[in-house]
């Protein structure tokens, strides 16, 4: 990121620190789209994306205000939303031991429209199948994070993230050749 | 490019136009309606003094009841014995 776009992100990062509305707001209006891009690779799932987003910046308006260093947003951002995806997540998995569905309910295919493109179908199918951590990873990446900004949001090392990512790609790539060649 | 990066390109699309054009003011609206605000310390507190004083109410009836019970099986019991004891004149 370049030096002024930073200084421009840490000064709006302060006054939504301060409780200014317009400066929460946009913040919320300049990644909402990234975020939801974010919710959707970690869901696969239509129907929860602008549920999850807007948990995801509720969240962001309350915990501002402890974020010790500004510059870091970004990074805290995307561990907020992945922290919200994976509790969403394991919900949905405990849901189904104590509440299990039918076959034929437990997977109900998304609305007619919600799915344009065979390719999206695939990849939507393929990231389903990584542990939901890998599927954090593999979207971050795709949105144009470094290794060393993923490695920040995951709390983790450069190294770690490198093995991990190697990984993640083979097994997405696997999976989605599977399914598009199907 | 890698095979499923236009895919990446069209989901990330496809999840931006899933947003509203107002969600931001969904956002601040369900943030100052309290939705998924978390529960504060002394309500969790307050829950939990009040689940515990619900199962040490629940145990203390059972507890009394049955000692009740127990109690007037015994006495019914000794009742018994005393008058078939008397009637054989044993208490005599």
């Amino acid at each position: 990121m370049e030096t002024s776009t930073t200084t421009a992100l840490v000064d709006l990062v302060r006054r939504a620190q301060r409780g200014d509305e317009s400066a929460q707001r946009e913040i919320i209006l300049s990644y909402q789209h990234r975020v939801a891009g974010f919710v959707y690779a970690m869901t696969s799932r239509s129907d929860s994306v602008e549920d999850l987003a807007q948990q995801v910046f509720i969240k962001m308006i309350r915990a501002i205000n402890g974020l010790q260093a500004p510059a870091q947003f970004e990074s805290w951002l995307f561990r907020l939303a992945r922290n919200t995806c994976i509790d969403h997540l394991r919900r949905q998995k405990l849901r189904r031991i104590f509440l299990p569905f039918a076959p034929e309910h437990e997977d109900v295919p998304e609305p007619l429209g919600a799915v344009d493109t065979e390719e999206l179908d695939a990849l939507r199918y393929a990231i389903s199948q990584l542990r939901p951590q890998d599927r954090a990873l593999l979207a971050l990446v795709q949105e144009g994070r470094s290794h060393a900004e993923i490695a920040e949001t995951f709390k983790t090392s450069v190294a770690a993230v490198k093995a991990r990512l190697h990984r993640a790609r083979e097994q997405l790539r696997q999976h989605y050749q599977s399914d598009h060649e199907t | 490019m890698k095979p499923e990066n236009q895919a990446w390109d069209k989901l990330f699309e496809r999840a931006a136009a899933l947003l509203p054009t107002d969600f931001a003011d969904r956002v601040f609206r369900a943030a100052r309606a309290g939705v998924g605000a978390a529960p504060s310390m002394l309500s969790q507190f307050a829950l939990g003094a009040a689940t515990a004083a619900i199962c040490f109410l629940a145990v203390a009836v059972f507890k009394v009841q049955g000692t009740h019970e127990e109690n007037n099986r015994a006495i019914a019991d000794w009742q018994q014995i005393a008058s078939s004891a008397e009637d054989s004149g044993f208490m005599q």
